[in-house]
């Protein structure tokens, strides 16, 4: 496998998937025309990581300052493809990342939060830089 | 001078619309229309939530045009990139922004979406939140071409009803108009 970086655009996230280090990162805007034609490579590349067992425990570090509801539906997919991993024993976590200055952004990480069964979700306020 | 640019102006002032655009749409298109109305609403002193929820509506309400307007000027192979045409407008009164936002749709969908609008405005915003996280686990409808959450989310933003209309343009294509106030 190798790392997927993807470069951020003014309506997509930047996207930095490592399978060395464990760890994966969602940041940014998320409105693209075609989501579907967007995540799919992302959604590819989690499920052949998630494909064998890991003994070090994943890290999903998620900071969307805004997404729309196509957008929504396809991280629904993607929390749940981590959930379902989750429950057959994989070690993973989500840190939703959220600007207190913005509120929305934590009730979607709430929303987020209480349609998961097994997958640790954590809200994370992000620290003042 | 044949077309008088000024007498719309003042009309458009008259409704509080500071916003407007009409024409073809795309995607970069909507990316710089989105950044403008936010620099122009922190200018006003808007709050961030406030100015948030005006821009997720300017999204949604705008992807739609380009998703299902009947009005095309040009079809790629693909179906990318087909130059979807609509208007959009941005005001304040009231103490509320509104974004109003007009497409020609084939009168034979009107039903459809008529329907789905008369749901959506008998829901509370509690309602609006559980059909929100069951549509989006669900497969979207044969119509959708995004993930059939963009009305839910347009009614969720919206502090009143969304107030809607069809009107007829001739025995193919009505006039759809929406439009959603933000507190």
């Amino acid at each position: 496998m190798h790392p997927l970086i993807i470069e951020s655009t003014k309506y997509t996230p930047f996207v930095s998937l490592n399978d060395e280090t464990h760890h994966l990162e969602i940041k940014g805007e998320s409105y693209p025309e075609n989501t579907a034609e967007f995540y799919s490579p992302i959604f590819a590349w989690l499920k052949e990581y998630f494909g064998q067992p890991h003994s070090q425990e994943t890290t999903l570090e998620m900071e969307i300052i805004y997404f729309n509801s196509s957008s929504s539906k396809v991280l629904m997919d993607i929390f749940d493809l981590l959930d379902e991993k989750t429950q057959d024993g994989q070690r993973i976590k989500v840190n939703w990342v959220y600007d207190q200055e913005n509120e929305s952004a934590l009730e979607y990480g709430e929303e987020f939060q209480e349609d998961l069964e097994h997958l640790p979700f954590h809200l994370v306020v992000k620290s003042p830089t | 001078m044949s077309f008088d640019l000024y007498t719309l102006k003042k009309h458009l002032i008259q409704q509080g619309i500071f916003f407007e655009f009409s024409g073809p749409f795309s995607q970069s298109l909507l990316a710089e229309m989105g950044d403008l109305l936010k620099k122009k609403m922190k200018l006003e002193d808007a709050s961030s939530p406030t100015i948030l929820k005006v821009f997720s509506l300017v999204v949604e309400q705008t992807q739609n045009i380009i998703h299902y307007s009947a009005e095309k000027l040009a079809q790629n192979q693909n179906g990318s990139f087909d130059l979807s045409t609509g208007l959009i407008a941005v005001g304040h009164s009231d103490g509320e922004y509104f974004v109003l936002t007009g497409n020609l749709i084939d009168n034979e969908d009107i039903e459809h979406l008529k329907s789905k609008l008369v749901q959506l405005a008998k829901m509370d915003a509690e309602e609006l939140k559980q059909y929100y996280k069951t549509q989006r686990r669900q497969h979207p409808d044969h119509k959708s071409k995004g993930a059939g959450l963009g009305f839910i989310e347009i009614a969720r933003k919206s502090c009143r009803p969304l107030e809607y209309d069809f009107i007829p343009v001739d025995d193919k294509y009505s006039f759809f108009s929406l439009n959603a106030h933000i507190h």
